[in-house]
């Protein structure tokens, strides 16, 4: 915190009520929108739309200049195709079921552990604590690829795993400590007269857990965990190195058969920026009706 | 507890009974360091030499990515729509693809296109001795140095965008009162960011930026996917030469372990200093 913040706060009502400053420093801040007049705004929206056509022209020509033959008429033959009567899953769609069945899995199994390495590092007995710090501090200080080729070489060997199965294990394990962190966090946050309040009103342990405690760490929590299912959705494009056909590696199979790197790849790009969009917007609602609820 | 346990002594039981896993530590050690009979000296070996490589991809990529990222947060909180559009674009862009995707996209792109252009190749080709070695201890051997520009290139411009984010945070927490301050004073709005609103915000952002640093360090090693040759890209050469896969593999984690622990500790204590000293200095 600097140390300019107590006083600045505390002036905040004198600021409010003082006249408008003179129009040249209104709009002083940056980051704020500033009401600029309608010309001035449609004027940058222009230039906006003019940077993006010359960047899509010198593209263009480069790709002209270079020999490139864009082929996007060949694109949708690889999300549906037309087999027979009816329509067929493209390898594309392929691709991208087998990553949602990748993140959804890896999702559940990281919520899950993540919640038992915080419970284990908040509750635990000092062994447990020390073994669930070992654990988060040796995930978090290794690349989540060695993680994989440590997994894939040597766990799923020994216990008989498939490449599905161990990608998944792999991404879950990695991110299941980002959302250890976030949630031991959360729960370190509610006041400490929460506790003390609900313990002198005689509630058991577990019901303090249960109805006064956890209930007031959803909301904290669910801005940075959706932060990490959004970086986990990304993160399992890299399973595609141990051969797991998710959409990356499925792009890359097209890529070599067709050539068509520019193409495939900006739809492959735009398939996971739909995916982590509609998830965004998901917990987006998540927590405005939470939000709501407690009001 | 008890599950984790009994998961534990599974994976042992397979690995005493069913794997008959021979373990050799000894092989390990040509991979690290090896006598060089031609030099008489001790020679770094393989591993030793990716994690020189690795270094040096994060030490330059992190440079790029804080001059983009400082660029780029300018740009989101710029009083112009044209530059916020601009701004917006490549962040949102950036943030919602995989580094993966995006590491193939732009390695197609700047070798093919960009590259070229540069005459990298001919780089080192007049220097002298003394020249060549500060060279090559700073940017690697010559002829890997439009490899490993690619791959500077290609992480600074995907974690930039997570940096700029970080900046525009650090930046939009700086008090209005401050902005105020300094223009009634008779700044300038550059003089303001500058001398006022930046020393603010970096401070407010140091922790972020550290860890992405580290975040950095381990994004490298998806360069490995693109044939630069760095830890993770030797430790597969040497695994698979030597087969001692879950020696190799250890090893290489110990050392990305190593690395970034030891960041983490030095961003922390410098953290903890500045807090001290700023706490101790006079009240600017």
């Amino acid at each position: 915190m600097s140390p300019s913040r107590g006083p600045e706060r505390a002036s905040r009502p004198a600021l409010a009520r003082r006249p408008r400053p003179p129009e040249r420093y209104a709009d002083a801040r940056p980051g704020e929108i500033i009401a600029a007049s309608p010309g001035v705004a449609a004027l940058g929206a222009l230039g906006f739309a003019a940077t993006l056509f010359v960047l899509v022209w010198l593209a263009w020509r480069g790709s002209r200049d270079l020999g490139y033959a864009w082929q996007w008429y060949r694109v949708p033959h690889e999300i549906f195709r037309r087999v027979g009567g009816g329509w067929q899953a493209g390898p594309l769609v392929e691709g991208l079921l087998v990553t949602l069945g990748v993140s959804l899995r890896a999702m559940v199994l990281a919520l899950l552990l993540g919640l038992a390495t915080a419970a284990a590092r908040l509750a635990g007995t000092p062994f447990l604590r020390g073994l669930a710090r070992a654990h988060i501090e040796i995930i978090r200080g290794t690349p989540l690829l060695v993680q994989l080729y440590l997994f894939y070489f040597i766990l799923a060997p020994l216990v008989g795993l498939g490449r599905f199965w161990t990608g998944t294990l792999a991404l879950a394990v990695f991110e299941s400590v980002f959302a250890a962190e976030v949630m031991r966090g959360a729960i370190r946050s509610v006041a400490p007269g929460q506790w003390e309040a609900a313990r002198a009103l005689g509630l058991g342990e577990r019901t303090i857990w249960r109805r006064v405690i956890l209930p007031q760490t959803v909301l904290p929590m669910l801005p940075p965990l959706a932060g990490i299912l959004v970086s986990l959705i990304k993160d399992s494009a890299i399973v595609s190195v141990i051969s797991v056909f998710d959409l990356t590696n499925q792009g890359r199979n097209i890529i070599s058969d067709t050539f068509m790197s520019f193409e495939i790849w900006f739809t492959v790009a735009a398939l996971y920026l739909m995916m982590t969009l509609s998830l965004s917007t998901l917990v987006n609602g998540i927590e405005r009706r939470v939000r709501r609820l407690r009001a | 507890m008890a599950a984790l346990a009994g998961g534990l002594a599974y994976v042992a039981h397979r690995f005493g009974s069913v794997l008959h896993y021979r373990w050799d530590w000894g092989s390990l050690g040509g991979a690290l360091l090896h006598w060089s009979v031609a030099h008489h000296a001790w020679r770094a070996g393989l591993l030793l030499e990716g994690l020189e490589a690795t270094l040096r991809l994060a030490l330059w990529s992190s440079v790029l990515t804080f001059l983009l990222g400082f660029g780029f947060a300018l740009c989101r909180i710029s009083r112009s729509l044209y530059w916020r559009l601009l701004g917006g674009l490549y962040v949102g862009f950036v943030r919602n693809m995989p580094l993966l995707v995006f590491l193939f996209l732009f390695y197609f792109f700047l070798s093919s296109q960009i590259l070229p252009l540069l005459g990298l190749d001919r780089l080192g080709h007049g220097a002298g001795p003394a020249a060549r070695f500060w060279l090559g201890l700073l940017f690697g051997p010559p002829r890997e140095l439009s490899a490993f520009v690619t791959g500077v290139f290609c992480l600074a411009l995907f974690e930039g965008a997570y940096v700029a984010e970080i900046l525009r945070a650090g930046l939009q927490a700086v008090p209005r009162g401050q902005w105020e301050a300094a223009l009634g004073l008779g700044l300038g709005r550059r003089e303001t960011l500058w001398r006022v609103i930046l020393p603010q915000a970096l401070r407010a952002s140091l922790p972020a930026l550290a860890g992405q640093v580290i975040l950095l360090i381990k994004a490298s090693s998806v360069a490995s996917l693109i044939s630069i040759p760095e830890l993770t890209y030797m430790a597969n050469e040497v695994s698979s030469s030597n087969d001692h896969v879950f020696e190799t593999w250890t090893a290489a984690a110990a050392l990305y372990f190593v690395v970034c622990f030891g960041a983490a500790s030095l961003f922390a204590r410098w953290e903890r200093a500045r807090g001290t000293a700023l706490a101790a200095g006079p009240r600017a």
